[in-house]
């Protein structure tokens, strides 16, 4: 790559060269490989059949599938029930936020209303709130409901998909209302004139147009809701059934550390992969997203 | 663009199908939640109901429409737990003392139970009446077998039953027994059923299959002193103020209730050495950790972003591309990798170090290991939001200034990067805000360890006041102190939102409110 730029840039000398573009490269080269070694590491210990954190090497000894293969077979560790537990929560959950965080910021964006200042404000101080520090809190409340409402009981998935549900009018609603807001409102107004519905401009126009930030609420939410930790583990902690895989893996590789440590890296492999491609797909509307309302000054 | 009426027909039938589902929800719950005793859940559950009732079934509401059902879960699930933390922040709500008073007077009763006579285990068989209700029959040692429930005992005529040999009863006219498949299914719901005896005091309670015992209590609950009796020594216990009835020994019944204890709690976290001592450093720990964490990631971020961003970089997408990816691995996962590569005598990094440092075991080494992977874990977001932040610069003030006789490096100094830094202000509070309460990335890599020894083992060496919160809380053996916990909480939360607050005024998100 850099001889290439050396023939095409010919006024540059190879001393400015060096000066002005190699150190750039080397960091640029350094800060990546500190960025990639953990999920090369983790790729390396995969593939490794002996499995173990001591012997393994970056290149293993003796490569295989025995690690991926344990994933189907170990019934101390069941990686699948775990899978699926967490993309049914993280893909309901990522649903709702949305149906909630969208539907509230059409009205934010679109109506003027009485109190609707008030309640931008509610939202924004709100959001500020992680409803993790509330824990002893929902431990209490639902010590308190799980004997009068069946699903409101520690181990039930539906109990913490009301809880996440709680959190959805916060930091979604705020960053789907910037982003309708940029949608000309003489569309919408248009379509009153010929006879449309407030839902159905909501439904037909505003949603549509809106489609690649919803996307990104919904990446951003399914990928929280797979590293959401600390409540899940106090909701659903008690129910091997219902266990995440971010509670699962955690309780597993606690347990043997050294021996577990290759189909640990290989289940890891498997869950972050997918991930991975959809978020660095979407990274270019992520970004706005993170930033929307805050880069403007 | 035309809209046939037609087509709102299927948002009619979503309409009618969430609301009635709705109704059909809060007519069983709230009946249920009233006989248990929580009205608050009750109310607020009719009262929400009612509104989205009134709003969906009226053409006025529009708005409401919208922002009512997200602002009803809102406050259920994200207000009023932030202000039961406050709350259970002035109980002594804890392992011993979870129950009402009420609930905690039943269960010191009914722990106090103690077989009557020699002949104690009565024979027993469940039964159905012809009606269909299940009752017990139960023969007492005066010779008669007896028909009882929850409510009452009553004799059957003698001649109306028959014992086998060994007394047990063989059979009842009028009634069925339950078979023992039956019974192993209804069994549990008798864990906590009495019949009333023949005596005053005295009582059944089912044993197992086919036998009952008879009992009494042996303390009492008096209501109108409010104190409970010990039957048989007299002696006397009373409430005191945090949650126990105790004798005059100074002995305490068990279970204890919640109470209010006021600022017990905060006292205790401030005047007790063992919370104050391990809560100064964790408290200091909270502040320090995440400002290291921004400070690091924000500048090595940016460095990285002002680096690669130069005209002549040509493979910028890739570099780009592959420097985000810590960003987009699941968190959990990778700062479980980082604590296999950390692993003190078998880890890779300590591998290629010259020598051995202790990870995860030193005081000193952890607090840089949990920050070292957060520095990994974060940077990529501060390159990303730099990255836009330099793109976004004003190219009209940049050349103004180049025009006026600036050089490069003045530029660099006293234009482009105070305004890239004025711009980002609002994010890095942000970021210090969430890092503040950044659980996962201490408890998963080090579990707030090592533990600090003069804590009594509650409190580590990288703990932050959420992971300290947990252990208070949930860690078994540890106390499991909720009410200590949420005062612990409840700082937190005030420090947040003084945090926010800052973040709030600086950015410029309040004009997106107009």
């Amino acid at each position: 790559m850099s001889t290439e730029l050396i023939v095409r840039q010919k006024k540059m000398t190879f001393q400015k060269w060096v000066r002005v573009l190699a150190w750039r490269h080397f960091i640029a080269l350094l800060a990546i490989a500190f960025a990639l070694f953990p999920l090369i590491w983790m790729a390396s210990a995969s593939f490794d059949e002996l499995g173990k954190i001591n012997t393994q090497s970056l290149i293993p000894q003796y490569p295989g599938l025995s690690n991926y293969r344990a994933l189907w077979e170990n019934p101390d560790q069941p990686y699948w029930l775990w899978m699926r537990n967490s993309v049914m929560i993280a893909s309901i959950n990522a649903v709702l936020q949305l149906a909630i965080g969208a539907t509230a910021a059409y009205a934010l964006s679109r109506f003027r209303y009485r109190g609707r200042k008030t309640t931008l404000m509610t939202i924004l101080i709100v959001q500020m709130f992680p409803q993790l520090l509330a824990v002893t809190a929902f431990y209490v409340i639902l010590a308190d409901l799980r004997e009068s409402i069946p699903f409101m009981d520690f181990g039930s998935p539906i109990a913490l998909l009301i809880i996440f549900a709680g959190g959805a009018l916060g930091i979604n609603a705020w960053m789907l209302k910037g982003f309708f807001d940029s949608i000309p409102s003489e569309i919408d107004e248009s379509a009153k004139i010929d006879g449309a519905s407030h839902g159905q401009i909501y439904v037909r126009i505003i949603l549509p147009l809106a489609l690649p930030m919803l996307a990104v609420v919904a990446l951003l939410s399914f990928i929280g809701t797979m590293n959401e930790f600390l409540l899940t583990a106090v909701i659903l902690g008690g129910n091997q059934e219902a266990i995440t895989l971010a509670v699962g893996m955690r309780q597993f590789i606690e347990t043997d550390f050294q021996e577990n440590w290759g189909a640990f890296a290989a289940g890891a492999l498997i869950a972050t992969i997918p991930v991975m491609v959809l978020f660095i797909w979407l990274q270019k509307f992520v970004v706005s997203g993170l930033t929307a309302g805050s880069l403007k000054g | 663009m035309k809209i046939k009426n037609s087509q709102k027909l299927p948002g009619l039938f979503i309409k009618i199908f969430l609301l009635g589902g709705l109704n059909a929800f809060a007519l069983w719950s709230v009946p249920v939640l009233i006989a248990d005793g929580r009205f608050l859940y009750a109310a607020y559950i009719a009262i929400s109901t009612l509104i989205l009732d009134y709003i969906f079934l009226s053409s006025k509401f529009v708005a409401a429409k919208y922002i009512v059902p997200g602002a009803i879960l809102l406050v259920a699930f994200q207000i009023y737990p932030a202000i039961y933390t406050g709350y259970i922040a002035f109980t002594n709500f804890s392992v011993g003392h979870e129950m009402n008073k009420q609930s905690a007077i039943d269960s010191i009763i009914s722990n106090s139970l103690e077989p009557v006579g020699d002949d104690s285990i009565l024979p027993m068989r469940l039964a159905k009446t012809p009606e269909g209700s299940t009752v017990l029959l139960i023969k007492e040692s005066d010779g008669n077998l007896y028909l009882g429930n929850a409510q009452s005992l009553k004799k059957l005529p003698p001649n109306s039953w028959s014992v086998d040999a060994e007394g047990n009863i063989q059979s009842v006219e009028g009634f069925t027994f339950l078979t023992d498949e039956e019974i192993a299914l209804v069994l549990e719901q008798y864990s906590n059923y009495f019949v009333p005896g023949l005596e005053e005091n005295v009582k059944y309670r089912v044993a197992d299959f086919t036998n009952v015992e008879r009992i009494t209590p042996t303390l009492q609950y008096n209501s109108a002193g409010d104190y409970v009796e010990n039957l048989l020594t007299g002696e006397i216990y009373k409430p005191n103020k945090e949650g126990a009835f105790v004798g005059a020994d100074g002995v305490e019944l068990e279970p204890g209730w919640t109470a209010r204890i006021g600022l017990k709690n905060l006292e205790r976290v401030i005047g007790d050495e063992r919370y104050r001592t391990p809560l100064v450093k964790v408290m200091i720990w909270t502040f320090v950790y995440p400002f290291l964490v921004v400070m690091l990631t924000f500048f090595l971020g940016l460095f990285l972003a002002l680096t690669i961003n130069h005209p002549k970089i040509k493979p910028k997408k890739l570099y780009r591309i592959l420097l985000i990816v810590p960003y987009a691995m699941p968190g959990v996962l990778s700062i479980l990798t980082w604590k296999g590569m950390l692993n003190e005598s078998y880890g890779i990094v300590n591998k290629l170090l010259p020598g051995a440092v202790p990870w995860l075991s030193d005081p000193w080494w952890a607090k840089v290991a949990v920050v070292l992977v957060q520095v990994w874990a974060g940077t990529p977001y501060m390159f990303l939001i730099a990255t836009g932040a330099i793109q976004a610069l004003s190219t009209e003030i940049v050349e103004a200034s180049e025009v006026d006789g600036a050089s490069p490096r003045q530029v660099f100094w006293n234009i482009k990067l105070p305004l890239v830094v004025i711009a980002l202000t609002p994010l890095l509070i942000a970021s210090y805000a969430y890092n503040f309460s950044n659980f996962g990335s201490i408890y998963l890599l080090t579990g707030g360890g090592p533990v600090m020894y003069d804590s009594g083992g509650v409190a580590g060496h990288t703990d932050i006041l959420i992971s300290y919160t947990y252990n208070l809380a949930f860690t078994a053996g540890k106390g499991r102190d909720y009410g200590l916990a949420s005062a612990v909480s409840f700082i937190n939360f005030l420090i947040v939102a003084v945090i926010s607050i800052q973040a709030f005024r600086r950015s410029k998100q309040m004009e997106n409110i107009n």
